[in-house]
């Protein structure tokens, strides 16, 4: 779904506006596609078995890809970047580091204390987790639930759409309809790797398997990242199921 | 006086005589004429057990017997009739089907997802094209047992820590491991044939005590289409057999309770993580079964082929054909085997650029948009649908088992 938004509000938009405004207005369309999809798809879903939603957006995903890809084809674009990826120089040597890194940097450190602080200092984080926890409570508690799903399913892909935004204005890769694919998968290994219920965890993991794969990636071949990674998350779920940054009762399968 | 009363053996009999007369007068080579009138007369037992009174009370394993007997025989009958492209068709039916029923019973019966299914037919698709062409001596059977074990080894590999997730979570992971799947075979270019794939080293012939009943027995691989079609088709029965028998067995029945209630499963002794390993372990393994079968007939094998793309398909035609019944897998494998003509066929009369971006995207667009649909409108599929039309008469199987038609979609 970010994929699509950022489509839309960059390449649809670009003609017209610049970076940030048309960043801004991705991100916007992120926030309405992911309400609408609440609203439409997901909900009639509730109360069926939880693998229904997921053959939906199994199916929601191929459409959405298959659509990008006629409208704007699968060659690969590139999204005019706000910072030069140009390394910058110490004394004549080329630093790993550019503007643009830094600015991917920050805006994820960003991203992620707003969540945070959304999810630990306020009214509404509180209402999101306590819906997400125990929905019959919740209500009864007086928090509307359906709203805050709604909420959650608008957040989700409003972030997600930043992310695709640092993925694709990054000069090597640049966007494609495919372009979440490959960082929902590592995504999916960081967040179950770290504890599926411990943001603290999915970050720490995140950036912890994100290291040892560049590593992976320089000393060995491109193809070994995704082995490696997948290694990493069977082992890791044999040994500690509920990840490695939980302290919840494990779930005994 | 007293009324003659037709027992369906009589009838089933005097249908295979008929039949025999019928095709020795209108086959050209007597050969052809034997093995149709062998067809003809194993068709014929097995319907009039599938339809005899006594029968029909019979031990389930026999009618199931009968059942698959009766369909794989009419098939087998049919491939002498049927042009080639039909017949290839009809393989490719039967092949996608066996790797449909693995992911109808991990879904349906055990309440589990993969969106890994087809990079497991890929395990099997290249375990039989290495094999081949290391030992090209091994028999057929023999060959597709090994995809098959390959298949439940990579299963167990993978099923061990998927398990311990559930829903959406084991979808992630089921999906991380068909995108890794391209890598995999990359990482071992030297047996996998790189991004080329691998030809099996010599066509499949029949063996040569079959020859004579085959009139293509002895032709070139590419226009035996009827021997591929007829070993496929009855490696799909027997595959289907031994699932018809699962799904009511004991095992299957403790897989249908951990899905709906854990805490009553654990209760009555069910071990829990076994029960969810065993059935991703089966649902890859008949995974590994329909690739394997998918490189027999096409003679080779190509890393593109098992792209998570595929995995995408594979779950989507499920869905569509109908989650967890064996009619619904068949119903899906015929739909994925004509699902290229008929998009081909849209892009035709609606005047698109067969070049052009969104005609290229059309598979995904169609099979996606189904996808939703169903799960939204006809959660039990094709299959569902049909059985929702004569709801009624179908209640209960024989002695009270709870027959195949409990779907989870709907439990």
């Amino acid at each position: 779904m970010p994929m699509i938004a950022v489509y839309v509000g960059m390449i649809a938009f670009g003609n017209y506006f610049g970076f940030w405004i048309c960043a801004a207005l991705a991100v916007v369309v992120g926030f309405i596609i992911g309400a609408g999809t609440e609203r439409i798809l997901v909900r009639p879903l509730y109360g069926k078995p939880e693998i229904n939603p997921v053959v939906v957006m199994v199916g929601f995903l191929t459409v959405l890809e298959a659509i990008a890809a006629a409208i704007w084809s699968t060659t690969p674009r590139s999204l005019p970047s706000p910072f030069s990826p140009i390394d910058y120089r110490l004394g004549g040597r080329p630093l790993p580091l550019s503007a643009f890194t830094i600015f991917e940097v920050v805006t994820a450190l960003a991203v992620m204390a707003a969540v945070s602080a959304l999810f630990r200092f306020t009214n509404l984080g509180l209402q999101l987790r306590a819906s997400a926890l125990n929905p019959e409570v919740s209500r009864l508690l007086g928090v509307r639930v359906n709203r805050m799903l709604t909420l959650g399913w608008t957040l989700s892909t409003g972030v997600g759409t930043v992310t695709a935004i640092l993925v694709s204005s990054n000069f090597f890769t640049g966007l494609t309809p495919q372009v979440m694919d490959g960082i929902f998968a590592f995504g999916f290994i960081a967040a179950a790797v770290g504890g599926l219920d411990s943001p603290v965890g999915s970050i720490v993991a995140g950036v912890v398997i994100g290291i040892i794969l560049q590593f992976v990636g320089d000393f060995l071949n491109s193809n070994a990242i995704i082995l490696v990674a997948l290694a990493i998350l069977i082992v890791s779920l044999m040994a500690r199921p509920s990840g490695l940054f939980t302290h919840a009762r494990t779930r005994r399968v | 006086m007293k009324s003659i009363r037709y027992s369906p053996l009589m009838i089933a009999a005097v249908a295979s005589v008929a039949g025999v007369v019928l095709s020795i007068v209108m086959t050209p080579r007597s050969n052809d004429a034997v093995a149709l009138s062998i067809l003809l007369v194993a068709g014929a037992l097995s319907a009039g057990l599938l339809f005899a009174p006594s029968l029909r009370v019979a031990h389930p394993v026999v009618a199931r017997a009968a059942k698959v007997l009766l369909v794989v025989v009419v098939t087998l009958f049919a491939t002498y009739f049927f042009p080639t492209t039909t017949n290839f068709n009809l393989a490719i039916a039967a092949a996608m089907s066996v790797t449909l029923v693995g992911l109808s019973f991990l879904t349906g019966a055990s309440g589990q997802i993969s969106l890994g299914n087809g990079a497991f037919m890929g395990v099997g698709a290249f375990t039989m094209a290495i094999w081949a062409n290391h030992h090209a001596t091994t028999p057929i059977v023999a060959a597709l047992l090994i995809a098959i074990a390959a298949g439940a080894l990579v299963g167990l590999l993978l099923g061990l820590p998927a398990t311990r997730l559930r829903g959406p979570y084991l979808a992630g992971m089921t999906l991380a491991f068909a995108v890794a799947f391209g890598a995999i075979l990359n990482s071992f270019n030297s047996w996998t044939g790189g991004s080329g794939g691998l030809q099996l080293p010599r066509a499949t012939n029949p063996p040569s005590w079959l020859v004579g009943l085959f009139h293509q027995g002895v032709a070139p691989l590419t226009t035996n289409t009827i021997w591929l079609t007829d070993i496929t088709v009855v490696a799909s029965g027997v595959a289907f057999f031994f699932m018809a028998n699962l799904f009511a067995s004991r095992t299957g029945r403790a897989m249908r309770l951990v899905r709906d209630n854990e805490v009553g499963a654990e209760l009555v002794g069910v071990n829990l993580a076994r029960t969810r390993v065993l059935a991703f372990v089966i649902s890859s393994s008949y995974a590994a079964l329909g690739g394997a079968l998918w490189t027999l007939i096409n003679n080779a094998v190509t890393p593109s082929t098992y792209s998570f793309a595929l995995s995408i398909v594979i779950l989507s035609v499920m869905v569509i054909g109908g989650i967890g019944t064996i009619p619904g897998a068949l119903i899906g494998g015929v739909i994925y085997a004509y699902s290229a003509d008929v998009i081909s066929w849209i892009t035709a009369q609606t005047g698109l650029n067969p070049q052009g971006n969104l005609a290229s995207q059309l598979d995904g667009i169609i099979f996606g948009g189904l996808l939703i649909v169903t799960m939204l409108f006809a959660p039990r599929g094709v299959a569902g649908l049909y059985r929702t039309f004569r709801r009624r008469q179908v209640i209960k199987g024989p002695d009270g088992v709870v027959p195949v038609e409990e779907t989870y979609a709907e439990a």
